[in-house]
């Protein structure tokens, strides 16, 4: 386990491209309410031929921010009916592959998770699903460009055992994506082992941990 | 021998009780994971841990020289390998 300091503060920014500018800003500053707070108008210049571009930021709460590029003058790429203005795919990628890339923002409650759904439900970009996971709630639509955006509170706060099971399982999905055929028997498999070598000793200095703050 | 490993989570409380009501199932814990033991096959009915599906297709974290030959939404099987 690393025992380097961990002293990053959460997403500056992420960017998408748009070829949409004014519906992106209608869904994200006029539907949802994120503000923009910074905006970038670049003359292409430099070693390749760029475009002219407008680089523009919404803030999507704790000072992180959501950004987008607009190119002047160009055209969407091809690629296939499905997807996004990023990435297009052709008919027989499955849904479940195109949509594990998305952004998910954090509410602190069911009242702002259901405020952000009337917002949404009152728009172009209803609501397409809402549904609770194994400890989060989480609501999703797409944006204008096809991005696949959730808006998501916790159901309960995280326990200091699951970040154990994290632990554990991405060590042994490390292992087992290093053998022959990795599936998901091998990975219980092999979690199981790591669970008897492990798990007693992490519940022991857990409770030391609790005795000393109970002081 | 069968054995199941199930976090201890407030979510999986239930699973781990329906287990244990077959009698033959023995449950202890290794740290903060129900080990969940049988000489015959483990069955848990979902309905009645009254899981919700994510909840239940995420609830195993390990399995000891067994297999898992039925995991729907009507019951999870494991049986000796």
């Amino acid at each position: 386990m690393s025992e380097q300091k961990h002293t990053v503060k959460g997403v500056d920014h992420v960017a998408y491209p748009t070829f949409d500018p004014a519906a992106t800003v209608k869904f994200y500053r006029d539907v949802l309410g994120f503000p923009v707070v910074h905006s970038i108008c670049a003359a292409g210049w430099g070693p390749e031929k760029h475009p002219d571009f407008i680089h523009f930021f919404f803030d999507i709460g704790n000072d992180d921010r959501l950004a987008f590029f607009y190119y002047f003058g160009l055209e969407p790429f091809d690629g296939g009916p499905q997807g996004d203005s990023y990435s297009r795919f052709t008919e027989d990628v499955p849904i479940f592959f195109i949509r594990s890339r998305h952004l998910a923002i954090h509410v602190d409650s069911e009242d702002d998770l259901m405020e952000y759904r009337r917002r949404l439900d009152g728009s172009e970009w209803p609501v397409e699903m809402q549904i609770q996971h194994e400890t989060i709630e989480s609501i999703y639509t797409h944006d204008p460009n096809g991005y696949m955006i959730e808006i998501t509170r916790a159901l309960r706060p995280v326990t200091p055992q699951e970040d154990l099971d994290a632990n554990i399982t991405i060590d042994a999905l490390v292992d087992v994506v290093s053998g022959p055929e990795p599936s998901m028997a091998a990975l219980l498999t092999r979690k199981a082992e790591l669970i008897v070598e492990r798990a007693e000793a992490w519940q022991q200095k857990q409770d030391e941990k609790e005795m000393v703050s109970n002081r | 021998m069968t054995t199941l490993f199930v976090l201890d989570v407030p979510e999986n409380t239930p699973i781990a009780a329906v287990a244990g009501q077959d009698p033959a199932v023995m449950i202890d814990r290794v740290g903060p994971y129900y080990r969940i033991v049988s000489d015959a096959p483990i069955v848990i009915d979902r309905r009645a841990t009254k899981a919700r599906h994510a909840v239940w297709y995420s609830s195993v974290a390990g399995l000891h020289r067994s297999r898992i030959t039925q995991w729907d939404k009507d019951a999870m099987r494991i049986e000796p390998r």
